[in-house]
């Protein structure tokens, strides 16, 4: 990007420009261009801020992998409505602007901005120090009512809220605000915890099993890194396997499913990724795995920008680890958002992964998944229903154990089309088979280094706030709209959180919450 | 898995075309290797354009009949040997708008229900394989194309003399496969019908994605019909050594999966 060059052979780049796209200074948060590149099997995106220079991230670690998934990309879906207008173009408008691509997945409320833990990982910047401060608020129940309000105005008929926080079950109103999400038509509330109430009060896990409920299914999105203390401690602060496993037994015995969350950061834990995914295949509760490479967001451990993980890499670590059960083709993109954010797949189980006649079968082994998933490819495709199935399935609303997962894992099943061979009807074989689906999920949310707006445009998962506004949540964690809802619900002035990156350390100064500001 | 099976069984299962028990159960009724990307690579090579004839030998559910109307402008018909499946694929003509473009007849792949030089394509995916008189076979696609006309066809290839024993015993998916020819062999089959043999390509991917798959399904009725397959005769713990010397014959190139286009020269 500089015209520098004073060789008087002319060079061959090394490098293979594949996009020019817009992003953001990562310091001052204006919209600037952006390339995006592949060099060495790598993409990166490089970007340049007049003022405060050049930035480059790696945003995929299998460029081959990245320009093949291109093609799971589905063509977006209105939403009923959209709460802003188009003034300054993308990311500033949020949001949902007119021009965004895609209706909303699944929508956050972050209840609060306090939490019962000071992780040194958090993008959501949270902890004692936030609730006791300035701009730490937590939402009324009004609030909450609104927000619920525009999501419904938004999508009539929601998949899948989440409450986030902060911490929400420590929110005193947590549980009305639940009963408010089934009050009206949302199919599920996803929780999204670090377990501790969990492990501690039985009364309240309670509470929560007898809201899950047919229709209206309660599912707790459990952060869990690993089972190494070490783990525990660079990311968490403390070592919390025995909260987990109380958490998760306690969850199991109220009737509630559990998605174990791991944050996943180089050289801490990407060799617990195998172990997590068996650990969770041996739990009652645990009906899915969610994989989210460390955003580098709010607050974070120093990091080089240019050695951050990505979800190939987590893919590839998946392979690596447990080659006995995955290869990297098990794994597809999901086309309603941009199909790098987020790949899926489903695994059908039986068993206890130490039993020795354990069963697993990953579901696109059985049928040919890019045939019903490749929107650039297919003009026709072998059934329509099927393909309406995977997309509900392969999709960010999707989680294990509701009324409308189970019916399409049923439907794909039926797809295997063999009833009545050998007198085995195989969908009534498979009719139980929904208790035995298990699904991995792999997530890359982008930070205000890797943020691509050509992705973000597409991005299907929005923080609702309470002005009752959707902002896609790697903007709302990136561009500057968490400070702006900050500073907005307890009308002080909040300072902007820039990464903790390697080569921006010297213009960096702490905030009073562990993240980061530019030095004044 | 099925070791009672005799050869005379087996060519009555598999010209009863694909409808057999246990390649279903193990396949599905619509599956062939490659999936759609090589249907279009098919189309592809033979050159299929719009406005052209197309006739689809052993069409199944007319998936890849009707995206050669769909996506290439084809006037298709598809020949079957089950009445299900033509009905599924009228059906499903009919849901795409096709019907005035489309249509499925039931008929044998050995002695076809439609007139001489009704095609400038014919195609026949996965099935020449399985159809017990090969040469008749041939020779009906040579009746159906006109000079000048093209033959696509995509199936398992195997050298028989090779093939390692646990493959010759008559397991259910190599019911099939055991009566599949080396791919010279292909060509000189259709060369012997009259085409001249433009290309050929081995798409090996395609059969151990399918080896693959056969491995998952097994799997699948491990865990959910274990007790009445085993009544039935397969033995679970055979199918892992099985579906293991099925992959070192991909391996060595004693099983393959091969596309042909020929030519039926202009007189």
């Amino acid at each position: 990007m500089t015209i520098s060059e004073t060789d008087q052979q002319p060079r061959e780049r090394d490098e293979v420009f594949l996009e020019l796209t817009r992003s953001i200074c990562p310091v001052c948060k204006r919209t600037i261009d952006a390339e995006v590149n592949a060099r060495e099997n790598q993409v990166f995106l490089r970007k340049r801020c007049p003022e405060h220079g050049e930035f480059e991230a790696r945003v995929y670690g299998d460029a081959e992998m990245y320009v093949d998934i291109q093609r799971f990309n589905k063509p977006g879906t209105r939403p009923l409505q959209t709460q802003t207008v188009v003034k300054d173009g993308c990311p500033s408008d949020c949001g949902l602007c007119p021009e965004h691509k895609q209706h909303a997945c699944l929508g956050i409320i972050e209840v609060n901005t306090g939490c019962n833990l000071d992780c040194p990982i958090c993008f959501a910047d949270s902890g004692s120090p936030r609730a006791n401060g300035p701009d730490g608020y937590s939402i009324t129940l009004e609030q909450c009512a609104t927000m619920l309000d525009a999501f419904v105005a938004a999508e009539g008929e929601p998949e899948v809220v989440m409450f986030s926080g902060g911490e929400p079950t420590i929110h005193p109103d947590i549980l009305a605000m639940i009963d408010l999400a089934q009050e009206r038509p949302i199919n599920a509330v996803n929780l999204n915890t670090n377990g501790i109430r969990l492990a501690s009060d039985k009364s309240f896990v309670a509470e929560l099993g007898r809201r899950n409920r047919p229709g209206r299914r309660v599912n707790i999105y459990l952060q869990f890194d690993g089972l190494e203390a070490a783990t525990h401690t660079a990311i968490r602060g403390r070592d919390l396997r025995g909260i987990k496993q109380k958490a998760l037994d306690n969850c199991a015995e109220a009737g509630l499913t559990v998605t174990l969350v791991a944050a996943i950061e180089k050289d801490v834990n990407e060799h617990e990724i195998g172990p997590i995914i068996r650990h969770g295949l041996g739990h009652p509760a645990v009906r899915s795995v969610a994989f989210q490479p460390v955003t580098h967001s709010g607050r974070h451990v120093e990091f080089d920008p240019l050695t951050r993980l990505t979800n190939s890499d987590v893919l590839h670590s998946i392979a690596d680890q447990l080659p006995q059960w995955f290869t990297l083709s098990d794994f597809f993109p999901v086309p309603c958002c941009a199909p790098t954010c987020r790949s899926i797949t489903y695994l059908i189980t039986q068993g206890h992964p130490d039993d020795p006649d354990f069963g697993l079968v990953p579901v696109p082994r059985l049928l040919q998944v890019e045939d019903y998933l490749d929107y650039v490819s297919n003009r026709v495709i072998p059934d329509y229903a099927i393909r309406e199935a995977l997309e509900k399935l392969w999709s960010a609303s999707a989680f294990v154990g509701t009324e409308t997962n189970d019916e399409r894992l049923t439907q794909v099943a039926e797809a295997l089309d063999c009833a009545d061979a050998c007198g085995v009807n195989l969908p009534e074989a498979l009719a139980g088979i929904t208790d035995n689906a298990f699904m991995i999920v792999v997530q890359d949310f982008q930070d205000p280094y890797t943020l691509n707006v050509r992705q973000l445009m597409k991005c299907c998962v929005e923080e609702i706030t309470p002005d009752g506004r959707l902002i896609p949540f790697c903007a709302y964690n990136s561009v500057g709209y968490r400070e702006e809802i900050r500073a907005k619900m307890r009308s002080v002035e909040v300072a902007p959180v820039v990464p903790n990156a390697l080569p921006l350390q010297p213009q960096l100064a702490a905030t009073p919450y562990g993240s980061k500001r530019v030095s004044p | 898995m099925s070791a009672g099976l005799d050869a005379a069984a087996v060519k009555a299962c598999c010209a009863a075309g694909y409808s057999s028990d246990l390649v279903s159960l193990l396949l599905g009724d619509s599956y062939h290797p490659g999936g759609l990307t090589l249907t279009r690579q098919l189309f592809d090579r033979v050159g299929l354009r719009a406005g052209q004839r197309l006739v689809d030998v052993a069409s199944g559910r007319g998936t890849s009949t009707l995206l050669a109307a769909q996506e290439y402008g084809a006037r298709v018909e598809g020949v079957d040997l089950s009445a299900g499946n033509v009905a599924l694929a009228s059906g499903a003509a009919a849901a795409a708008g096709l019907a005035d473009r489309a249509e499925f007849h039931l008929g044998d792949a050995e002695d076809v229900p439609l007139p001489d030089g009704c095609a400038d394509v014919v195609i026949c995916e996965c099935a020449l394989c399985t159809f017990p008189d090969k040469r008749t076979a041939l020779a009906e696609m040579a009746r159906l194309v006109v000079p000048g006309g093209r033959v696509g066809i995509t199936d398992v290839a195997a050298d028989r003399d090779r093939l390692p024993d646990e493959l010759t015993g008559l397991t259910a998916w190599i019911a099939c496969v055991a009566d599949a020819r080396p791919l010279a062999e292909y060509a000189d089959l259709a060369a012997e019908a009259g085409f001249r043999v433009l290309t050929t390509e081995r798409h090996t991917n395609a059969l151990s994605r399918m080896i693959d798959q056969i491995e998952a399904r097994l799997e699948l009725f491990r865990m959910t019909a274990k007790p009445r397959l085993e009544a039935l005769g397969i033995d679970f713990a055979k199918a892992g050594p099985v579906l293991e010397a099925a992959r070192r014959a991909v391996d060595d190139g004693t099983l393959d999966y091969v596309l042909m286009v020929a030519e039926k020269p202009c007189e």
